[in-house]
């Protein structure tokens, strides 16, 4: 059978997590997770800090390699890739620390997503007229979508280090957007929000998920959030899955309430 | 007051993403083009030309090329003196070998060279970064140092061990050579640079400058959006070597008209230009030049400057003085602005904007 | 195949047939690796911390040494010369962190290293204004260094070590180990570690980073002087040693910028490999590859561990 990716069908599973296992050294990181993410859903992750939440997202985009297991991204299985494959097969992410571009500005960050869909060569790059620029304004024009789309005109041509916070987590959202990808990674996008800032990055990711269809995989860690928007939830605890459903159900599960949500709940 | 943006509306994203979108700075760099082709070769004497202009423009190319590598991409390097030397060799040999090609190509083509040997040097920058990669390169520059007086080929078993420079013409104008007239030595390198300045521009506004900077800012990040960081560090390192190899071949053939590898190509040419580099400002192209005006000028303004000013200078005590001065003024710099040169425009602009008001 | 010979096969054998002369390459690369070490040493000190890539280290030594030699010829008896360095390499410090350090604190390392650049081409013209530009004697007598050789006879033949090579490589060792101790076991050296290990953490608990900053840099000159001594005993003292300071370079990426061990192992592999290379290789292509091999070696380390021999291994995290 050829190795090939699928179109997969909205509902089925479009990436699973088999029996994965990383460590650094002799610290365990990850011990034999197992879970899948279906296309068209939002899927959390929580777990304790050190749970092995970032590292998971690190291994599903090929960032880290894990010593067992291995990934399956729309039907085709591996249990290495790089990082840039990974983009290119359509998983983009933020980061828990806003990881952006600093000395650019908000415009060339999310312009800088579309990297991998412009192709004219180095001639044309020189030039700067003809083919290279019709593919620039075409791609400019996608780019004030997203920045219409995430509210973030004003700040268009600003460099994105001096951006308060919660503007820089938006335009790192809007990055991951500018990938357009099929599958969406958000390591902790609300965190040091305040109550405004949360509700409008609950908004933007509810917004992308059923305008786009785009399947995201969430960590966070304020439970009101991640119980609102998500479809299902795995939760982690010192690198092992504890439990793994729809919200209620996890929040029935003793195990994720002892480990997790405290007892007195 | 006289420089402001407002009212400058875009009504295309072609407009919008010009070079240059804004009116005054058209006007600037107009003025500036018209300064620099009309204005200095009809009135600028032999002295202007030969030695400030034609060194400022080298110094100009070989720190765009610096700058698009340590500025944009932030990989640091100590070997720009050597890969200006390939560039020098390389145009010895190819316009030695075919005499009869325009020598206009030859520097050009010369670059290319000086590319290829950019990119097997650049080689390390996947996996060695910061200092490490700058130390590294020091390791292109002796390596190639050597090459170039221990290769005989190179400069075509010369008994001097010298690039000696034959006279060549374009268009009938003798260009290069002992009889080549400083006017036609300076247009020539003048039409070098602003070709090269403009490519530069455009390339770095484009996919593949925000591909460079992206690595710059966060190399990771980069690599999880689909950036090929090892391509992209070794495009820099092609695009980087192919400005200084050109830098390299016009300084010997159009500046300096021959002479010897470890006089000019060493590595306090190297240092020397990473000068130009952070003192102009990293990361722009306006810097690139104001640090090359600013260092090349320097030991000929304490040349004439300081003498003319009653402190009379002998020469060993002048060459140390210098020293103490270079060093100083460098320090100097970095304190009041360590953003470059480039930044003292920037704030200047801002002010120029609010003028007359203090904000 | 015969220049595989000669590269692969031939030079092994040259070191069979003469091993007197092996021995005397090796002794001869490890007194240059001790003093590349010494360099390196006053690096790391500064690196580790200020996070300073102090380029000027190099210049530092030949600053010093000239110094001592300069204040001698003015008249100095040797004792005094060599305790007004001492004091000069104290101002000297105070002066950096005061006028260099102090302004540029936050700046980006590339600035505060070009800072180090600027502080390079002061001193040369600083020293080079004052004490002439000329390469002078070091004073080795007058401060009671060893003159001569000893010869010994093995190995089927004769190998002659420099007394003044046999007392650099003590000292050395005397004083790395001195510095060890003092960083080990006392207050200020609790302090460096901490400051090396967080510069803002060592803040928050009340350690003086200008003063830290210091008594590292004043630490890493009198590293520098007794380099400097060393050095200017074995040659002359110029600034053309600068070229040579600059082979501290490769010794530190392949020892790692942070590791005391790293610098001094690193400089013994770098300077017993470039000497066994010059020796046994270098007339294959000519010679003169001392220039570069240094480079080179550090280089091929580096593409197996990135992070040097002694640095951390690096976990990246995002």
């Amino acid at each position: 059978m050829m190795q090939t990716y699928h179109q997969i069908a909205r509902g089925d599973t479009l990436l699973a997590v088999d029996h994965v296992s990383l460590s650094f050294g002799g610290v365990k990181a990850i011990t034999d997770v197992s879970f899948d993410i279906r296309k068209g859903e939002i899927r959390a992750i929580i777990g304790p800090n050190g749970a092995g939440k970032t590292s998971m997202l690190n291994v599903i985009n090929g960032f880290y390699h894990p010593q067992k297991g291995q990934i399956t991204f729309k039907g085709l299985t591996r249990s290495r890739m790089r990082p840039s494959v990974a983009a290119s097969q359509g998983i983009a992410r933020t980061f828990q620390n806003v990881a952006l571009f600093k000395g650019m500005s908000t415009l060339d960050n999310i312009m800088a997503g579309r990297t991998l869909k412009m192709h004219r060569n180095f001639f044309w790059q020189c030039l700067r007229h003809g083919p290279a620029m019709d593919e620039e304004i075409k791609h400019r024009e996608f780019v004030e979508d997203i920045i219409d789309f995430l509210e973030i005109q004003a700040i268009r041509k600003v460099p994105v280090g001096k951006l308060p916070y919660g503007l820089q987590k938006r335009v790192e959202l809007g990055r991951a957007l500018a990938m357009e990808p099929d599958l969406l990674l958000l390591d902790e996008p609300m965190a040091g929000m305040n109550l405004e800032e949360k509700e409008d990055m609950s908004r933007f990711i509810v917004d992308v998920n059923q305008q786009y269809g785009t399947t995201i995989a969430l960590i966070e860690h304020d439970m009101g959030v991640v119980m609102d928007l998500s479809d299902r939830v795995v939760v982690l605890e010192y690198g092992h899955k504890l439990a793994d459903g729809t919200p209620d159900d996890v929040k029935a599960n003793e195990d994720v309430i002892k480990a997790y949500l405290g007892v007195a709940h | 007051m006289f420089y402001r943006e407002t009212g400058q509306f875009k009504t295309n994203y072609a407009d919008d993403m010009a070079l240059l979108p804004i009116l005054q700075d058209r006007i600037g760099l107009g003025i500036i083009l018209f300064v620099a082709y009309v204005i200095i070769p009809f009135f600028g004497n032999d002295f202007l030309l030969s030695t400030v202009m034609i060194p400022f423009l080298v110094f100009s190319l070989a720190a765009i090329g610096l700058n698009i590598l340590t500025g944009f991409t932030g990989l640091i390097s100590l070997g720009t003196g050597a890969f200006m030397g390939v560039g020098a060799y390389a145009c010895y040999k190819v316009s030695s070998t075919f005499p009869d090609l325009n020598i206009l190509f030859c520097i050009v083509f010369s670059g290319v060279f000086s590319a290829l040997v950019g990119v097997l040097f650049g080689l390390p920058s996947l996996r060695i970064k910061g200092f490490y990669l700058a130390v590294a390169t020091l390791a292109a520059q002796f390596f190639l140092q050597w090459c170039f007086v221990r290769i005989p080929w190179l400069y075509n078993y010369n008994v001097s061990g010298a690039i000696e420079v034959s006279q060549r013409s374009i268009f009938g104008v003798i260009v290069t050579g002992a009889k080549a007239t400083p006017e036609s030595r300076y247009i020539v390198m003048l039409v070098l640079v602003t070709l090269m300045t403009w490519v530069a521009a455009n390339v770095l506004s484009g996919r593949i400058g925000r591909a460079f900077m992206a690595v710059r800012d966060m190399d990771i990040a980069a690599e999880l959006m689909g950036i090929d960081l090892l391509k992209t560090k070794l495009l820099a390192f092609a695009f980087s070597s192919f400005y200084a190899g050109v830098a390299g071949a016009a300084m010997m053939f159009i500046w300096v008209g021959g002479g010897e590898a470890n006089d000019s190509f060493n590595i306090n040419q190297s240092f020397l230009i990473l000068f130009m580099v952070i003192i102009g400002g990293l990361g722009s192209l306006l810097g690139a030049f104001l640090g090359a005006a600013f260092i090349s000028s320097l030991p000929t303004i304490l040349k004439f400057g300081l003498p003319a000013i009653g402190i009379p200078l002998a020469g060993a005590t002048a060459e140390h003085l210098t020293y103490i001065l270079v060093g100083g003024l460098i320090l100097f710099f970095l304190i009041v602005e360590p953003h470059g040169l480039a930044r003292l425009w920037q704030i200047g602009k801002q002010k120029l904007r609010m003028w007359p008001f203090p904000y | 195949m015969d220049i595989l010979f000669k590269i692969l096969i031939d030079p092994f054998l040259q070191m069979g047939s003469a091993p007197d002369l092996l021995v005397q390459t090796i002794w001869e690369g490890f007194v240059t690796g001790v003093l590349y070490a010494l360099i390196a040493l006053g690096f790391v000190l500064i690196f580790k911390a200020s996070g300073v890539f102090n380029f000027a280290q190099g210049i530092m030594v030949v600053f010093a040494g000239l110094t001592l030699v300069g204040l001698y010829e003015m008249g100095l008896p040797a004792p005094i010369a060599l305790i007004v360095t001492l004091l000069v390499m104290y101002v000297l410090a105070v002066t950096i962190e005061r006028v260099v350090l102090r302004p540029l604190v936050n700046q980006p390392d590339i600035i505060l290293f070009m800072a180090t650049f600027g502080i390079t081409y002061f001193l040369i013209g600083l020293g080079e204004f004052i004490f002439g530009g000329n390469p002078k004697q070091m004073i080795s007598e007058q401060l009671y260094l060893p003159k001569g050789s000893l010869e010994f006879k093995m190995l089927g033949g004769f190998v002659q070590l420099q007394k003044i090579d046999i007392a650099a490589a003590v000292i050395a060792m005397i004083m790395i180990i001195a510095l060890a101790l003092f960083f080990q076991y006392t207050r200020i050296g609790r302090a460096l570690r901490a400051v090396a290990d967080s510069h803002k953490a060592a803040l928050s608990v009340g350690i003086s980073l200008n003063q830290i900053w210091v008594i590292v840099w004043f630490a890493a000159g009198i590293v520098a002087l007794v380099t400097g001594i060393m050095w200017g005993a074995r040659s002359d003292v110029s600034f053309g040693l600068q070229v040579i300071a600059l082979k501290a370079l490769p010794v530190l990426i392949l020892g790692g910028f942070t590791s005391v061990p790293g610098a001094i192992i690193g400089g013994l592999i770098i300077g017993i490999g470039e000497k066994l290379g010059e020796f046994y290789w270098g007339p294959l292509v000519g010679g003169g590859i001392e220039s570069w091999l240094a480079y080179c070696i550090a280089l091929f380390f580096l593409l197996f561990r990135p992070q040097g021999l002694f640095g951390d291994k690096i976990i990246e995290r995002i």
